[in-house]
């Protein structure tokens, strides 16, 4: 028990940079990818390729090897990034590509009749996209975006291979000390699902509201 | 019903349509007069509903022409090449020419009146008072009245029609525009939808309608339109094409039809 709430804090310490890592990562992805997103479903043919590929090319590789490629590949061309930074840098370029999948399905999966209708009672384009499709892709946007919500807080435990002290390697510390390795992993779990579990309600709850 | 002397409301002369390589309007020529009402028949892939919907341009034709009391529909009057118009230009012209679609077509986040509501708004500028008094008008005359709040989840087939219908007649199109608008309804639904557009065309609306519902054209229409492979064959009031059948291609499709077997 005192193995606990000795090393208690110092695990927190390790949950409050996991959630630094997921909380920034997420939020630049969002701002990034809602508006990428929407250029991919609306935009001209020119921003569309870019984006198509972007999105493609980034989700067909491990996330690892993106972690890698920006920090220890990239100071071959003179960017030299913190190990924090480069974490935040390959994570947020990997869910921006997500968001923007998300996006684009959450768009594409309106049939096309309610453009159509839309266009039928003399909507312009701003108007159909503010009142008739976006209410509706977002209803389809918050599922499958908070199932990638708890992938980044459980996928930012790679960040502990650059030496980022997360709440991963802060369990992997404990257990280097204390050599008690399964109460140690059992706590650490909990931790995460703690932080996840909720989302998981969240995302139920948000389903059933924007049911119509 | 009609007004033959008057001007046309729908002019539309030589409109061709291909997707890919398939010529799905070759050449149609159709003028629509003010209050009249026609009936477009046809077996499926004939091109009717195509027509329909380049009439407010949700599909763009290729050549010829359709104007809406003579404004040319998706491109600009230019001389010489013709240009597309803006979106913001199209979407006025569309008000004009509203249309009720076979799949209802509500937006299923809006309520009843919501629906109706929405164009009156975003299109025609009416307040939001003005433009909920206008759809609790049109949702009382379709028989909705105790439905104004309800979502379109909550309404039946044969009810959601029938907000389709208070969505594109409130917008006091110059046509109102037709797509089979029974066809994927359950039978007993039917009638309570074309009882609402029966209604409309005696009250002198200008309305072009694809149908199989062959009674209902006959019952309702000044002008049944016969279509096949993307030509108009046969264009005359009710009474000739289903009485006199006077074509080889018409009287084959009224075959299928058990009532109208020669």
């Amino acid at each position: 028990m005192t193995i606990f709430l000795q090393t208690l804090p110092f695990l927190l310490d390790g949950l409050l940079t996991t959630l630094l890592v997921a909380g920034s990562v997420v939020l630049i992805a969002i701002v990034l990818g809602i508006p990428a997103g929407c250029a991919l479903v609306f935009g001209p043919f020119w921003v569309k390729v870019p984006l198509r590929l972007y999105a493609d090319f980034v989700r067909g590789v491990p996330i690892l090897v993106l972690l890698y490629f920006v920090y220890y590949g990239l100071p071959a061309v003179q960017v030299n990034l913190s190990s924090m930074t480069a974490a935040v840098v390959a994570l947020t370029a990997f869910k921006t590509a997500q968001i923007i999948e998300i996006t684009r399905g959450a768009f594409q999966s309106i049939p096309t009749g309610q453009t159509d209708a839309a266009k039928s009672i003399g909507l312009g384009l701003m108007d159909r996209f503010l009142q008739v499709l976006a209410p509706q892709a977002v209803r389809r946007f918050l599922p499958p975006f908070i199932n990638s919500l708890v992938d980044t807080v459980k996928g930012s435990s790679l960040v502990s291979l650059l030496g980022i002290v997360d709440l991963m390697l802060s369990l992997q510390q404990v257990i280097g000390r204390t050599h008690v390795a399964l109460p140690v992993y059992l706590m650490g779990a909990l931790m995460y699902f703690s932080i996840n579990f909720p989302l998981s309600v969240l995302s139920r709850r948000l389903e059933k509201r924007f049911i119509y | 019903m009609s007004d033959i002397q008057s001007k046309p409301v729908i002019s539309m002369a030589g409109v061709t349509k291909s997707f890919g390589l398939n010529q799905v309007l070759k050449g149609v020529s159709l003028d629509v007069a003010k209050g009249q009402v026609v009936a477009i028949i046809g077996p499926s892939g004939s091109g009717k509903t195509t027509l329909l919907r380049c009439i407010n341009f949700l599909e763009e034709y290729d050549g010829g022409s359709i104007k809406i009391e003579g404004k040319e529909v998706g491109y600009k009057d230019a001389v010489g090449e013709r240009r597309r118009r803006s979106d913001r230009d199209l979407a006025k012209l569309r008000g004009d020419a509203a249309m009720v679609f076979q799949q209802f077509n509500l937006f299923p986040h809006l309520t009843a009146t919501q629906n109706v509501m929405l164009g009156l708004v975003k299109s025609r500028g009416k307040s939001k008072s003005e433009a909920r008094q206008i759809a609790h008008k049109w949702l009382n005359r379709v028989g909705l009245s105790d439905k104004f709040d309800a979502m379109p989840s909550q309404l039946s087939g044969g009810q959601q029609q029938r907000v389709g219908i208070a969505r594109a007649v409130a917008m006091e199109p110059k046509v109102l525009l037709l797509d089979e608008i029974t066809s994927s309804l359950d039978p007993e639904l039917v009638g309570e939808v074309l009882a609402v557009v029966k209604e409309l065309a005696v009250e002198g609306r200008t309305m072009i309608l694809v149908t199989h519902e062959m009674d209902f054209a006959k019952e309702v229409a000044d002008r049944v339109v016969f279509t096949d492979h993307g030509h108009i064959v046969v264009d005359a009031p009710p009474a000739t094409v289903f009485n006199e059948q006077p074509n080889d291609r018409l009287r084959a499709f009224l075959s299928r039809f058990g009532s109208f077997r020669h």
